[in-house]
């Protein structure tokens, strides 16, 4: 059993042992090593200044390490053993800038500078992405890979991928514009990538020497006893969940939702189970038409894997959180939260995703139209872990349609969300049967059983969802927050069953 | 080439892209600093009866815990711009959720961090004023009612074919600088203290600090290198910051730093006045205004802060470019137990310009008219004896508004898109166009006239070399590249042969905030004056060099040219001296190779009293285009489309020009429609991050953008020809509200929309909602 982490920070490895494991990394990197590149504004991962690349190996046999931007600030330490971190310390080369600096500059794309290394971080990112082929308009001459592999050309980043890609990032001063026009203004045959800058192949070899045992610190930290435990295999940390159940241990994956529970001092515990580390539990498949995703998956492998088989989910997806956020972000986690306002939850609900639940004496399954009892209330007992998330995807005549609306487009939370799923007989003429999802207009996300059974068997018309979005009003009990008034909830849970209508019946869009 | 008119990279820029720009958070820990956290209000209103810190000092590394008991003898626990009306620690009286009562200094920031919540207060609870409605019930005020008029706005009323009238409500924004309230404080010598803050307005904190602290102002120095954003929420504000480390290194002898959480700067400082405007109009069937009556009413919040200079600069900009030939303003400022409102990009000119876009575009719509149509005719006319005269009699001259309409009408393609926009509503079940195209006319200087002035100390070394240093602070907007480049040009010189130093009280005294977007102006025409006595001795030295009877070259300074980095006599310009041997000879000869400008604006002067005067240097003119959808049934806002176009005088930077011309346009089309502020009904601010206040994200900047500038030859006063570009753009961030109001035209063409501002998706909805109930509810009734 190892006591302490092992990672590399800008291309030099470094251990972690003791508190510092329970750091979030923004106070690592600046107050330990000093590296005060990386900004904090909101400690929230609602605004980017503290992006960093992360990398980790990557699972497609290609002896690399595949980095993401995550927003360091929710970040624990913990989570990144058999990692490497780059900052915005670690991209120019020989305090030469890089491409993506460079034309930061010359671009005017600072402003007063605070958000600027969030933004070239995140650039770097996209620039990283393995799904950037999908995206390219035009591929210019690059640079060979340093393992050898074939030459790949780097793309030149499309105004799309700009905007979806730094939408986790705010700026208060350039309106963007500039910050725009420098991402379409990096020179690609001059980018470094990661694996480029930092041969991986040392690191993932230092790596792999470090065999498959799991890691557990014990530690204290304010007078308290603490233990930090990151395993290998899920009996591992059924065995660690079952040792601290319920309360005694938080389970962590992605963390973006315990990281704003630490900034503000609502998250302290006393052991860790970190999923990070657990091989295999963020797979994402698609198995005779359903999905099926590890615990560990992250929103980021789940929106790649709808976008073509459920473009409805994925264009959710592409607005869930922020692209920081949905790197680190995990399935389970945005499930377990159970937050009333989850983005994913009215889909799977829709869908009527099962979970699979393990736990010391074996394992069980469990609805998910079952599994919230109330207010963060699950059914899972002190002792379980989710392990994997089933759900069936549309079938023939299933119309799905989803929607969050929030007070601004991206990087946002619902204010309400829906979920509609109409199945349609074969003219297309009459509702078969209909299922409704709705969230944020209760303390749990709500099935709408009265306006399912009003819509079954009805012609499919105005009317009849118009009628339906009335009944749903009774259904649902809103309440006055930050995010929106009763009034407001009240009334697009009315008027979505129509603009459903009209979205799954369009009219020809006049010039 | 000289550097006036080229787009150089900001002078900071390389250390912004690497990480390598240090903030007050980011400099090296001294040895012995401590961390000052601080604990506030839970209440809004209330008397405060006692606080005991017993367990916060047994906190493990907790070293002190300070209220305003604290204070040293001498001091003054009480500060302000204008009236001294704001404690700067709680004494007894409690005016708003947050407001510091105790400071915590610390060995570690995680220990003052969490000791803050072992101070316990005994509060006795207050009822609360938290709106304008309550204040004006109350008769809670702050300041006097100023007022501007002319003309006799009853017989305009009487013989008027059309009148309108109604309220119009506009909520506050948060500055949102991604930087927090920060400040470093390190005792010197004696009594001496020194404060690396992140502010607008160095002179006033260190006045501020003196007085506080009970020291002479020779004793303080405040330094300022860089912002991480301003904004107008670091010109006043920053000085609560620095009071707390102050008082903490006064007492501990230690440096101490303060950096505020993201959510306690939300919570507790002041931000954009929310305002209750009542307007009423007279005008023609034509759309011409013949007579307005604007009644302001902001919220101050609980202290004055600038409340009364903004409500002042509101008044003066209720007209924005738009001839108002009888006229009725007043403004009054509301007392409340919310945070002191204060500074914001605009300062006051926002709530006036979109009252009176408002009222044209309700014209436009109660005739039947093109809103560009009813604005083109009340447009000011330049050189027209009545037209060009603003309601507190200064002419506005030498514009070029109607060249911009007529541009701007073409190049945006308005009247195309307002028939595609008709026709698109005609036709669209599930969503509404909305285009609007709205103006702006800024002054500019401060209205307060001793602020415009300025000074910069300029030293040229004997490697041709120059340091400048002025009172102005950059915190982003370019005021030290604009600089760079000025002073490059007077000597002739590259821009990188020239830095600008650590804006600090040591080198620039009695100078006035970053603010009124006159910075360059101020600080780039003090530098360029000193510049010009430097070579003014330089030339003298340089023409004895070039003397030369023999070539039958006599004496002559006025030959000398400073250019490319040489120093010739333009009669024989074959001769050169390097400009670097030139000053290095020139200090052999004991030539005084620095100088101090100094430059005040003339002219400019404004009775508040009277509300009549001529309170600006110029005017920075402008125009916008916006073309907004909204989704029928969730009220979801798309900007697709805006079109910028702006006299900002002949640019010294035209790429740092186009950066403040988009960020300010998109900081105003954000006060317009996502930002949201929300406060509970103790007073407490909801929306205190990111997370519920919603900045514009780069997916909300409009598909299509376009921001050009237009030529104005008419321009020929302020340093090269120049105009101040700092706020006037945000005010075109008002057009896509407007184009939201054109767009709710198309609900119910019958009723004129209660849109509030902000128009976020829920006000979109829920005035839709109402404007359709209404439509029915009169179809039932006929």
């Amino acid at each position: 059993m190892r006591d302490h982490l092992v990672f590399y920070l800008n291309g030099q490895r470094r251990t972690a042992a003791g508190p510092e494991a329970l750091a979030t990394l923004t106070d690592y990197l600046r107050e330990r090593r000093r590296l005060v590149g990386t900004k904090v504004v909101c400690a929230e991962g609602d605004c980017g200044a503290c992006s960093v690349l992360v990398g980790r190996p990557a699972d497609d046999g290609s002896a690399t390490l595949a980095y993401h931007t995550i927003d360091a600030c929710i970040a624990f330490m913990y989570q990144l053993d058999r990692a490497h971190v780059v900052t915005i310390e670690g991209l120019a080369e020989d305090s030469r800038l890089s491409a993506v600096q460079d034309a930061m500059v010359k671009c005017h794309g600072s402003q007063c500078g605070f958000c600027t290394p969030g933004f070239v971080v995140t650039m770097h990112g996209l620039l990283e992405d393995p799904g950037r082929a999908d995206h390219v308009t035009s591929a210019v001459s690059g640079n060979g890979r340093a393992n050898g592999s074939p030459v790949q050309p780097l793309p030149q980043l499309t105004e799309d991928k700009l905007r979806l890609g730094l939408s986790g990032n705010l700026c208060r001063c350039t309106g963007y514009q500039q910050i725009l026009d420098a991402g379409a203004a990096i020179d690609s045959a001059a980018v470094v990538t990661m694996n480029q800058r930092f041969p991986a192949r040392p690191v993932l070899d230092d790596f792999a020497a470090l065999g498959d045992e799991p890691v557990r610190i014990e530690t204290e930290l304010r007078g308290v006893p603490r233990t930090v435990f990151l395993p290998q295999t899920l009996d591992q940390a059924a065995a660690f969940r079952a040792e601290f159940p319920g309360k005694q241990s938080a389970v962590a994956s992605g963390t973006t939702d315990l990281g704003v529970q630490h900034t503000h001092g609502r998250h302290d515990p006393s052991a860790v189970l970190s999923l990070t580390s657990v091989s295999g539990l963020d797979r994402v498949a698609i198995e005779d038409g359903v999905l099926v995703t590890g615990a560990t998956a992250s929103w980021t492998r789940i929106e790649r894997a709808v976008e073509r088989v459920v473009p409805e989910y994925h264009a959710v997806l592409t607005r869930f959180g922020s692209p920081q956020i949905r790197n680190a972000g995990t399935i389970a986690g945005n499930l377990a939260n159970a937050s009333p306002i989850a983005d994913s939850i009215p889909f799977h609900m829709v869908m009527d995703a099962e979970l699979d639940l393990i736990n010391p004496r074996g394992a069980r399954v469990v609805k998910l139209n079952d599994f919230y009892l109330g207010y963060k209330q699950l059914d899972l007992a002190e002792d379980e872990l989710i392990a994997a998330v089933r759900t069936p995807l549309p079938t023939a005549g299933q119309h799905l349609k989803l929607y969050k609306v929030s007070k601004r487009r991206d990087m946002d939370i619902s204010t309400f969300t829906a979920a509609v799923l109409l199945t349609l007989d074969d003219a297309g003429e009459t509702i078969t049967a209909a299922r409704l999802a709705f969230g944020g207009v209760a303390p749990v996300v709500l099935r709408l059983p009265e306006t399912e059974s009003l819509l079954a068997g009805q012609p499919f018309t105005k009317d009849t969802m118009r009628a339906a979005g009335q009944h749903a009003r009774t259904e649902i009990t809103p309440i006055s927050d930050v995010r929106g008034g009763a009034d407001y909830r009240l009334q697009l849970a009315e008027n979505i069953l129509v603009k459903c209508y009209h979205d799954l019946r369009p009219e020809p869009v006049p010039a | 080439m000289p550097a006036f008119g080229q787009s150089i990279p900001h002078d900071s820029a390389p250390g912004h892209v690497t990480g390598g720009a240090p903030y007050v958070e980011d400099l090296p820990p001294l040895h012995g600093e401590l961390w000052v956290d601080f604990a506030g209000a839970p209440v809004a209103a209330g008397r405060l009866r006692s606080v005991d810190a017993g367990e916060a000092l047994a906190y493990p590394g907790v070293v002190a815990v300070y209220t305003h008991h604290d204070l040293p003898p001498g001091g003054v626990n009480k500060f302000g711009p204008i009236f001294h009306d704001e404690p700067f620690l709680v004494e007894d009286e409690v005016s708003y959720v947050g407001q510091p009562i105790a400071l915590i200094a610390a060995e570690t920031r995680d220990a003052a961090r969490r000791a803050r919540g072992l101070v316990q207060f005994e509060i006795e609870e207050a009822e609360p004023i938290l709106t304008i409605e309550q204040a004006l019930t109350a008769e809670s005020f702050l300041g006097p009612e100023r007022c501007v008029a002319r003309g006799d706005l009853d017989a305009a009323f009487a013989e008027a074919p059309h009148t309108l009238d109604g309220v119009f409500i506009n909520n506050g924004q948060e500055q949102f600088y991604l930087e927090s309230q920060a400040c470093q404080c390190i005792p010197g010598e004696g009594r001496e203290l020194k404060f690396i803050s992140s502010t607008q307005n160095p002179t006033e904190t260190q006045a501020v600090a003196a007085e506080v602290l009970g020291l002479t102002m020779h004793q303080v120095v405040c330094e300022c290198k860089r912002m991480g954003g301003g904004f107008g929420g670091k010109e006043t504000q920053s000085a609560i910051p620095a009071l707390m480390v102050g008082l903490v290194s006064q007492k501990t002898g230690r440096p101490s730093r303060v950096v505020y959480r993201k959510d306690d700067d939300m919570l507790i400082t002041g931000k954009r006045h929310p305002y209750r405007s009542t307007y009423r109009a007279a005008f023609d069937g034509d759309g011409r205004l013949r007579g307005v009556e604007l009644d302001f009413v902001s919220d101050g919040g609980a202290f004055a802060d600038l409340s009364t200079s903004i409500m002042e600069r509101t008044l003066l900009h209720a007209d924005n470019a738009y001839h108002l030939p009888a006229v009725s303003i007043t403004g009054r400022i509301c007392k409340t137990n919310l945070p002191p409102n204060t500074a914001f990009r605009g300062f006051g000119g926002p709530q006036g310009v979109v009252v009176i876009e408002n009222i044209l575009q309700e014209i436009a719509q109660t005739l039947g008219l093109d809103a560009l149509d009813v604005r083109r005719r009340n447009l000011y006319v330049d050189g027209d004896p009545e037209k060009s005269v603003t309601p507190y009699g200064q002419i506005v001259r030498d514009h070029v508004l109607h060249e911009t309409f007529d541009q701007l009408e073409q190049t945006s393609d308005y009247r195309a898109r307002m028939k595609r926009t008709e026709a698109f509503n005609a036709e669209s079940r599930t969503h509404v166009k909305g285009l609007a195209l709205t103006a702006i006319k800024f002054g500019i200087s401060f209205t307060t006239k001793f602020l415009n002035q300025g000074n910069a100390l300029v030293n040229v070394y004997t490697d041709g070399t120059v340091q400048v240093s002025t009172g102005g602070t950059e915190m982003g907007q370019g005021l030290n590249t604009k600089i760079r480049q000025l002073v490059a040009d007077e000597f002739g010189l590259l821009p990188q042969d020239v830095v600008l130093m650590t804006t600090s009280t040591e080198k620039n005294h009695n100078t006035s905030p970053t603010a009124a977007s006159a910075g360059t102006d101020l600080n780039g025409t003090a530098a360029v004056n000193a510049c010009r006595e430097i070579k003014a001795r330089m030339a003298a030295f340089a023409a004895k060099q070039f003397e030369s009877p023999e070539r039958g070259l006599v004496y002559s300074p006025e030959n000398v040219v400073f250019e490319d980095g040489t120093v010739y006599d333009d009669r024989h310009p074959e001769s050169r001296f390097p400009f670097g041997q030139l000053c290095d000879l020139a200090r052999r000869d004991r030539i005084d190779l620095g100088a101090r400008g100094f430059y005040a604006t003339p002219g400019v002067d404004f009775n508040r009293e009277t509300g009549r005067g001529n309170p600006f240097f110029y005017y920075t003119t402008g125009a916008a285009a916006a073309e907004v959808t909204i989704d029928r049934f969730t009220g979801d806002l798309v900007v697709d489309r805006v079109d910028l176009l702006m006299d900002v005088g002949k640019m010294i930077n035209p790429g740092i020009d186009r950066g403040q011309i988009v960020g300010g346009f998109i900081q105003g089309m954000g006060w317009v429609t996502t930002e949201e502020l929300k406060v509970d009904a103790s007073g407490r601010l909801l929306s205190v991050s990111p997370t519920t206040y919603k900045i514009p994200n780069i997916t909300d900047l409009p598909r299509v953008f376009n921001a050009d500038t237009i030529v104005n030859p008419k321009h020929q006063i302020n340093v090269r020809q120049s105009k101040a570009v700092g706020e006037p753009p945000l005010m075109l961030g008002v057009a896509p509200w407007l184009a939201v109001k054109h767009a709710m035209s198309f609900i119910n063409p019958d009723a004129i929309a209660k849109l509030e501002l902000p128009a976020t998706n829920e006000q979109n909805l829920m005035c839709m909602t109402a404007l359709l109930n209404r439509e029915k509810a009169e179809v039932e009734l006929g």
